[in-house]
């Protein structure tokens, strides 16, 4: 076991190093440069002095190298906007409302759904399944920025339940938790029930009523365990699409998270932070794999993964 | 004595989108205490179906009973709630499947899954019901059983997991085992042990069994009656002696005929010629008389009732009507039934 986990740390710094790469030579692509927003202000030879302190004057290769030397000694460089800030500390100021948001989405939302797809295959082809399969087709087809415009203007704006905006304690988490968990939901839903059917249908659950289990233990001792297998699966990309759809979000309810700092960042050309965050998310994905790899263990016996020979 | 199980008149029909199936269409038999039933037929001709029925396994909405009863110990099974069901089965009703491969939970220790039942009926203790389902590892030939209790289902062989198959049928001492093709999944080599096996606690527990199978081997092997099946209905049912010795409906002398015996010398194996009926829509008369070369014309208009042909043999054929002629099965499928009788029946004998 500690063998896998340390083999998939080393193929998590190789596929972290080209990510590296990777997004160092297209940033370069972006137009303009970190200091044209100061442009009317700011003289030729002022702009010149400026970017040779930031070293943006060097060959590519360069600044390449230098950046990378950086980054393995932890030093992911100083933001252009911020008055040379430190990018951790920019990450470290923000990671927490993203966090707890996406964490909080991405729990609620799966353990609903996976509720809500028990339900459905319980009761298949009943009025509770159809609606649950609408509830999930909507839920899987409309992006979470409309939710979140519908849940403020109704919740916030209309009926003051909630409030429409900031970050200020656990009632601010609501509306924007609620528009990001739809969509974790109504794919953890369409999964289980589908999975749900296939081994209601199977051999061993049959067998378990020809032993005179009732139909709770069956449902919750026999059959849940075997259908989370494939929805584990589907975790993975889920929290991917909550990382990215945190950006938006976060942006709507002016949550003061990594994603806004991101989206802004990339507007004014702030190259240490565009960085440090595609890394940061980089790195979250990679890990949220290696979870989703080692609960497969936990729930399926037959892919436990053994240090060697078994 | 009263038999232990008296089916009369079983109807089992399943709605689906073509059609309602007419899956089982007047069923009767008895078993009596520890005897062997066997039920042979062709794929679809509803011995599944109708050992489903017994367990209380057919599946609402689309499949029920419409008409007939099953009577265990005086009760009528087919009246029983789901919750009284749920106390029979795997208690004194137990079931072995045929997939040992499919049949167990794949996510849930070996152990776990035989002491449930034990728990459920016998309420014994997890530690009681510990200790039993070592036992009955044992009882079935696993070895080294208290270390396998811990083990999952991957990791036991096809022969070994429908050993673990029966432990879990035998766990509460059942008064009836129905043994749904218990070999079929299985190697010839792990078939003749698990038959031995089946009879060894049969003797021990007085187990009634009713064994399906498409097998006239281990028919011969295991069997005290036979129960011959077709289209949903039960056309012969005698000893193992009346139905290899003197068969008397066409379709189980096409079924005789159609096995090959270690000594038939001749290259081509007779087939029964056609398939099944549909049985959403049921052909009138006898089912089998499309298929059956000695159909007669009331074949096609009246179905046959059970004729009697000795205390013990009974056969749903027109041909065993006074005004019939008498028709007698091929040479060729003569000789099969000696091959066949000769070589299972004898080696069947010395085994009981």
């Amino acid at each position: 076991m500690a063998k896998y986990i340390l083999q998939r740390l080393v193929y998590m710094f190789i596929t972290l190093f080209v990510i590296a790469t990777a997004t160092f030579f297209l940033m370069q692509l972006l137009p303009g440069s970190p200091f044209n927003e100061l442009g009317g202000k700011m003289t030729e030879a002022q702009e010149q002095i400026l970017l040779e302190e930031y070293g943006l004057n060097d060959p590519v290769p360069v600044q390449y190298a230098k950046y990378m030397l950086g980054m393995v000694q932890g030093d992911l460089g100083v933001s252009f906007q911020y008055d040379n800030r430190s990018v951790t500390d920019i990450i470290l100021d923000r990671i927490g409302p993203s966090a707890h948001l996406g964490a909080q989405a991405l729990i609620i939302g799966s353990i609903l759904g996976i509720i809500l797809g028990m339900i459905a295959a319980i009761r298949h082809n009943t009025w509770v399944d159809y609606s649950s399969n609408v509830l999930a087709v909507i839920g899987i087809s409309i992006p979470s920025f409309v939710f979140a415009g519908l849940l403020q203007y109704y919740f916030a704006v209309q009926w003051r339940i909630f409030p429409p905006s900031f970050w200020e304690g656990p009632i601010y988490t609501v509306l924007p938790t609620i528009s990001l968990l739809i969509f974790p939901m109504a794919i953890c839903a369409r999964f289980m029930r589908t999975e749900m059917l296939e081994v209601l249908g199977s051999d061993y659950i049959e067998l378990a009523r020809a032993k005179g289990v009732s139909n709770s233990s069956i449902m919750f001792k026999h059959a849940l365990r075997n259908a989370l297998i494939p929805v584990i699966t589907v975790l993975g990309p889920i929290t991917v699409s909550l990382m990215t759809g945190t950006l938006v979000i976060e942006q709507i309810f002016a949550v003061p998270g990594i994603g806004e700092q991101f989206v802004r960042s990339i507007s004014v050309n702030d190259y240490p932070v565009i960085m440090g965050t595609t890394m940061l998310f980089s790195v979250l994905f990679i890990l949220v794999i290696l979870i989703v790899d080692l609960l497969y263990g936990m729930i399926d016996p037959r892919i436990r993964i053994t240090g060697g020979k078994d | 004595m009263d038999p232990i199980l008296d089916v009369r008149h079983l109807h089992v029909f399943f709605d689906t989108y073509g059609g309602t199936v007419q899956a089982v269409r007047g069923v009767d038999f008895t078993l009596e205490k520890g005897e062997t039933l066997a039920i042979v037929g062709e794929s679809g001709s509803g011995k599944s179906v109708t050992v489903k029925a017994l367990m209380g396994l057919v599946t609402k909405p689309a499949g029920h009973i419409p008409e007939g009863e099953i009577l265990f110990e005086g009760k009528d099974l087919t009246k029983l709630s789901d919750k009284e069901m749920q106390k029979i089965r795997g208690k004194d009703i137990s079931m072995i499947f045929q997939d040992p491969m499919t049949s167990l939970n794949p996510t849930m220790k070996i152990g776990k899954q035989i002491m449930e039942s034990l728990i459920l009926h016998q309420k014994l203790s997890k530690s009681e019901a510990r200790n039993r389902a070592v036992e009955l590892l044992e009882l079935v030939g696993i070895p080294d059983p208290a270390s396998r209790m811990n083990q999952y289902p991957h990791q036991f062989s096809g022969g070994m997991r429908q050993r673990v198959v029966i432990a879990i049928a035998l766990a509460c001492n059942p008064k009836v085992l129905l043994a749904d093709e218990p070999t079929t999944a299985l190697d010839v080599t792990i078939q003749a042990q698990i038959l031995e096996l089946m009879k060894e606690i049969q003797r021990k527990m007085e187990t009634s069994i009713i064994f399906i199978t498409h097998d006239l081997g281990v028919v011969a092997n295991v069997a005290d009656r036979v129960a011959v099946m077709y289209a949903g209905k039960i056309v012969e049912i005698g000893t193992v002696d009346d139905i290899f010795y003197h068969p008397k409906h066409p379709y189980t002398w096409g079924l005789l005929g159609s096995m090959p015996t270690v000594d038939s010398d001749d290259e081509k194996l007779m087939a029964i010629p056609g398939t099944p009926p549909d049985l959403i829509n049921p052909p009138k008369g006898d089912a089998f008389a499309a298929r059956n070369e000695y159909a007669l014309q009331i074949d096609l208009e009246e179905e046959p009732p059970m004729f009697k042909v000795s205390d013990t043999h009974y056969a749903a054929t027109w041909l065993l009507h006074g005004d019939a002629p008498d028709v007698e099965p091929s040479e060729a499928v003569k000789k099969r039934m000696k091959g066949i009788a000769k070589g299972n029946l004898s080696a069947g004998k010395e085994n009981r």
